[in-house]
């Protein structure tokens, strides 16, 4: 699959460059060769190659490194004399990518909100849901958006452990869910990577509802498209059960973390309740001609995920063949026990050092797990080595996983 | 100007293999990729004028187009997040002559508006504001179960200082849109100095947030922002938008110039409870955009002030009067209810913008647009308004 992608890629240069470099820079340069067959030859040479060394892997933040699709980049290319109008008066209106959404998912319009980034959601169900008497409730660690918001408003929290093998523990979570406002489920949970079953959770939100009837249940699925066959989205679910509302990004898959996109789906009351918080004009052109585009060109989506994968599968063998386990990914990061040679800060610190930024600390599990995001195949070649050149493989210890 | 902008406009993108119609600037972008969703298309029909939104006709300068092209072919990274925010404030804090202490970014000046109603009013200071006005402030107060006080406009649809200031006594939050919206008055720099200064001496618990969206189209000689003054006086907030003679209303970028103590303040509550990222592309555009020079705006309010002075003109022979127009919009007494002209002005392909109560009745704001979108606007004004009232008062 990547290996269609890239040559694709190749095909729009008119020089020959290494494979690697090209999968490296990804839709940037496929843009430049773009522009340049198009534009004046003004003798414009090719973007220097850094001398090895000097370029920073960024495997910190979860982002896609190879950016958007080429129905995105075309869209947003489109997109530049238009800049003038608001999104309710381009073409696509934001009104349209509602639609179009909608009915990608069996839905009405009245089904979804757009968000600046799935962000924008996950604050405003904070505040569509909660008050100084209705908590928030999930799981520990996750995605601190929600909890994030809910300390600002000063309001209360409440968290239950992941379990042994960090995945949600719906069932710790349900005795915190009496008189709650929100319950916030990240499937797959970032920063662990972990997904729980579409028949888990329906369950779950069947007991919740009987305990919190007013509760809202936002199920952020952000990385759903990099999941596999474990997963199941909530969104029918959602469609089907009043208060129940699943959160999706364009920052993820779609390799659009810079442009700003994301949305709700849920019934048309709850939805109602978030677009009132909802920022007008809350999503630029750019993103909405981009989003459009990606949505009807879903085998980049499929070749993404399967790229993805592909790159999890070899990062996560590599630090099994050093001796350190990692959880069950489902995303676009893996989450690695490297607790018994050194905390997350000390791996992060050392990976600086050698050119490769890994994740922050994610308490309470910082002194024994660290995040690492999945850049290409290429960056994740040279990230491993420096891995193993930090971790030392542990050969002295009693673990003899990954043999 | 206005022409090279557009042939600019008209070309770039070329290369991208987008199909860019001749026809773009009227809003009828051709979209292939909706072929599959025409029945439930919403968009606006092709060729129609939109003149509902105070939007820029022309678009951004050819620099910032430059820059936006330049963005994806010189490595930007549209699947990253950004880190591009310290860059176009310091941008800003350059250009406006201020610190990069004294900005905060926003998502348009909207997010300026509505974390400025959250941070400053309660359920014991009101949020106080002209009637009409725009009404972000005033919604979002609502939102949060905030009071409103409204205040109406004087005589000529400006801001009633006298009035303002005796209802905005121990008030949250001042909301001063300047020139204002739909009304496109402006009060002059002097008189808001005045009254700026009297509101901190009377009540200084209030913050005032001057909405200068629309200042770069003022050619009052009497007008000047009011910046400086913010920086020495904590309850002085301006706002600025990207989306006006900037052009850039897609592309979501504002901000707001204050005291550190102020913007501290909004940052606080942005940080946890705003959307604490900015788009990449709207970065880039904005960081240019704010160093074109002031050649830039002065192009761009001259441009304006042409067309609006032709369309006032056209008004004023068929005895509508318009307000003293300040913006890039037209506040006008059509002697008919807005609703209908408007719904008339669509069916022969222009469209103005919604009510704006109380004067729904009899005035209809309408947006500057292009020089020849408003030459043939106004001819369709005049077929629409001949068959309506024989001769408006």
């Amino acid at each position: 699959m990547s290996v269609s992608r890239r040559s694709f890629l190749q095909g729009f240069g008119r020089t020959n460059r290494s494979a690697e470099f090209m999968a490296a820079r990804g839709h940037e340069e496929y843009v430049a060769e773009l522009l340049q067959q198009g534009g004046p030859q003004g003798g414009r040479g090719m973007r220097p190659q850094l001398p090895p060394g000097t370029e920073i892997i960024r495997i910190s933040s979860n982002e896609n490194p190879l950016g958007p699709g080429k129905a995105a980049i075309d869209a947003i290319l489109g997109r530049f004399p238009e800049a003038n109008r608001y999104p309710f008066n381009s073409s696509p209106l934001d009104a349209d990518l509602e639609i179009l959404l909608a009915k990608l998912n069996s839905g009405k319009r009245d089904n979804i909100v757009l968000g600046v980034g799935s962000q924008e959601l996950l604050r405003n169900a904070v505040r569509v849901y909660m008050s100084p008497t209705k908590h928030l409730v999930e799981t520990s660690p996750t995605y601190g958006n929600c909890s994030g918001q809910a300390r600002q408003m000063g309001w209360t929290i409440k968290t239950a452990p992941v379990d042994a093998k960090l995945k949600t523990d719906l069932a710790a979570l349900l005795p915190l869910v009496k008189g709650a406002g929100l319950v916030y489920i990240c499937n797959p949970n970032n920063p662990t990577g972990t997904v729980v079953s579409g028949q888990a959770i329906t369950d779950f939100v069947a007991e919740v509802r009987k305990i919190a009837p007013t509760a809202g249940i936002l199920i952020d699925e952000a990385y759903s498209d990099y999941s596999d066959s474990s997963f199941t989205s909530m969104i029918p679910l959602a469609l089907a059960t009043p208060n129940v509302i699943v959160a999706k990004t364009f920052s993820k898959a779609y390799g659009m973390a810079g442009v700003r996109i994301g949305f709700g789906i849920g019934q048309a009351e709850a939805i109602k309740r978030m677009s009132a918080y909802r920022m007008p004009y809350n999503v630029n052109t750019f993103g909405v001609a981009a989003a459009v585009a990606s949505l009807k060109d879903p085998a980049h989506i499929k070749e993404e995920s399967a790229r993805n994968a592909a790159v999890r599968t070899f990062t996560i063998k590599a630090f099994a063949d050093m001796g350190y386990t990692s959880t069950e990914s489902q995303g676009n990061f893996i989450f690695t026990d490297i607790g018994k040679t050194m905390t997350a800060a000390a791996f992060r610190d050392a990976c600086a050092a050698k050119g490769v930024q890994v994740g922050r600390d994610f308490p309470p599990l910082e002194k024994q797990w660290a995040r690492t995001s999945l850049g290409t195949m290429a960056e994740m070649q040279k990230a491993t080595e420096v891995f193993r050149n930090v971790l030392k493989p542990a050969t002295n210890t009693t673990s003899g996983k990954g043999q | 100007m206005a022409l090279s902008r557009r042939k600019f406009v008209q070309t770039v993108g070329v290369g991208a293999g987008a199909a860019l119609s001749s026809n773009i600037w009227g809003r009828g972008r051709e979209n292939s990729v909706w072929s599959a969703f025409e029945p439930d298309l919403q968009a606006v029909e092709r060729g129609m004028i939109c003149i509902a939104s105070n939007e820029n006709p022309v678009g951004p300068g050819k620099a910032v187009l430059d820059a936006l092209s330049k963005l994806l072919e010189g490595g930007a990274t549209p699947g990253r997040y950004s880190g591009q925010m310290g860059e176009l404030t310091s941008a800003i804090a350059s250009t406006m002559k201020v610190k990069p202490e004294n900005v905060i970014l926003g998502e348009g000046s909207t997010q300026i508006l509505r974390s400025a109603t959250q941070v400053f009013t309660s359920k014991t200071k009101p949020l106080v504001g002209t009637i009409p006005t725009y009404e972000e402030c005033s919604g979002y107060a609502e939102l949060i179960g905030n009071p409103v006080k409204g205040v109406s406009l004087d005589s000529e649809f400006k801001i009633d200082l006298d009035k303002m200031a005796a209802a905005a006594k121990g008030a949250g939050l001042v909301f001063y849109c300047n020139p204002n919206n739909p009304t496109a008055t402006y009060v002059g720099a002097k008189a808001t100095r005045e009254f700026l200064t009297k509101m901190i001496s009377t009540s200084p618990e209030t913050t005032i947030l001057v909405d200068e969206a629309y200042f770069d189209y003022v050619t009052n000689p009497d007008h000047e922002t009011h910046i400086p003054f913010a920086l020495e006086h904590p309850q002085i907030i301006v706002a600025r938008t990207f989306s006006k003679a900037y052009g850039m209303a897609g592309l979501r970028q504002g901000y707001a110039v204050a005291h550190p103590d102020t913007i501290k303040k909004l940052q606080d509550w942005d940080r946890a409870g705003g959307t604490s990222t900015l788009n990449v592309f709207g970065m880039a555009a904005a960081t240019v955009a704010i160093q074109q020079g002031p050649a830039f705006l002065t192009n761009e309010r001259d441009r304006n002030k042409a067309v609006r002075d032709m369309v006032a003109k056209w008004f004023a022979d068929r005895g509508m009067k318009a307000t003293d127009g300040q913006a890039n919009f037209m506040f006008v007494n059509i002697g008919t209810p807005a609703k209908a002209f408007r719904e008339a002005c669509r069916a022969k392909g222009v469209i103005v913008a919604r009510d704006f109560p109380p004067f729904e009745k009899t005035h209809c704001r309408i947006t500057l647009g292009t020089m020849e979108e408003m030459t043939k606007a106004v001819a369709v004004f005049g077929d629409v308004l001949a068959k309506k009232t024989p001769a408006a008062a």
